[in-house]
């Protein structure tokens, strides 16, 4: 799974701390999401959602090994 | 009670008891426990009028120490560390079992081949369960660092 939370993260220029702060995890968390090592929750897709102010689909999108 | 309804009861305190934690405080106190332990365990081997009780009662206190230290939380616990510490306990699981399969025949090879036979050549529930929850540790550090 791909995603482009770096560029939402941008636009809305906030940082990785900022961010993690908002959905309650760790800033590495939040790293980790970005550098696609770690595939996070419903339930925190939907946070970071809410933060984005956009449908989850725009910035995680499955890779065809998927 | 319905078939239904202790299902759900099961559900709902199997699902409790797999989330307890202790708070990140605890780690703290864990560690200071398993030091302590560790250097009475130590200090006890110099001393020739042990009571026969002691190192048992300090080997017990030092896995409940290290059950605490496996057991407390991080600062900030998210979903990621939850993960990270699920794949410490699988490893730990799995290192643990093969640890109790492989000492034996190192032990049974150490004792009868290369120093004399002894029939001593048995290991311990300490032995496994402190193997399983210090690799357990060590797995949750390595994969907390590289996340």
């Amino acid at each position: 799974m791909e995603n482009t939370i770096k560029v939402e993260r941008a636009i809305l220029n906030i940082t990785q701390d900022d961010l993690a702060k908002r959905i309650g995890v760790s800033r590495q968390t939040i790293n980790s999401i970005e550098a696609n090592r770690y595939v996070p929750s419903t339930v925190l897709a939907l946070k970071l959602s809410q933060v984005f102010n956009k449908p989850v689909n725009d910035f995680f999108k499955l890779n065809p090994d998927d | 009670m319905s078939n239904k309804s202790f299902m759900e009861c099961e559900r709902t305190k199997l699902e409790r008891w797999s989330q307890f934690q202790l708070a990140n405080n605890w780690k703290t106190i864990g560690a200071t426990i398993c030091l302590l332990t560790l250097l009475t365990l130590i200090g006890i081997k110099f001393i020739d009028t042990e009571p026969s009780w002691l190192r048992d009662v300090l080997k017990r206190v030092l896995l409940v120490g290290l059950l605490i230290v496996v057991l407390s939380k991080e600062k900030v616990e998210d979903e990621m560390l939850q993960s990270l510490r699920a794949k410490a306990f699988t490893l730990a699981f799995i290192f643990g079992v093969l640890y109790s399969l492989v000492q034996p025949l190192a032990d049974y090879v150490v004792h009868n081949y290369i120093y004399e036979a002894s029939k001593e050549n048995t290991f311990s529930y300490f032995q496994v369960l402190s193997f399983m929850l210090l690799v357990q540790i060590m797995f949750f550090e390595v994969l907390k660092r590289n996340r």
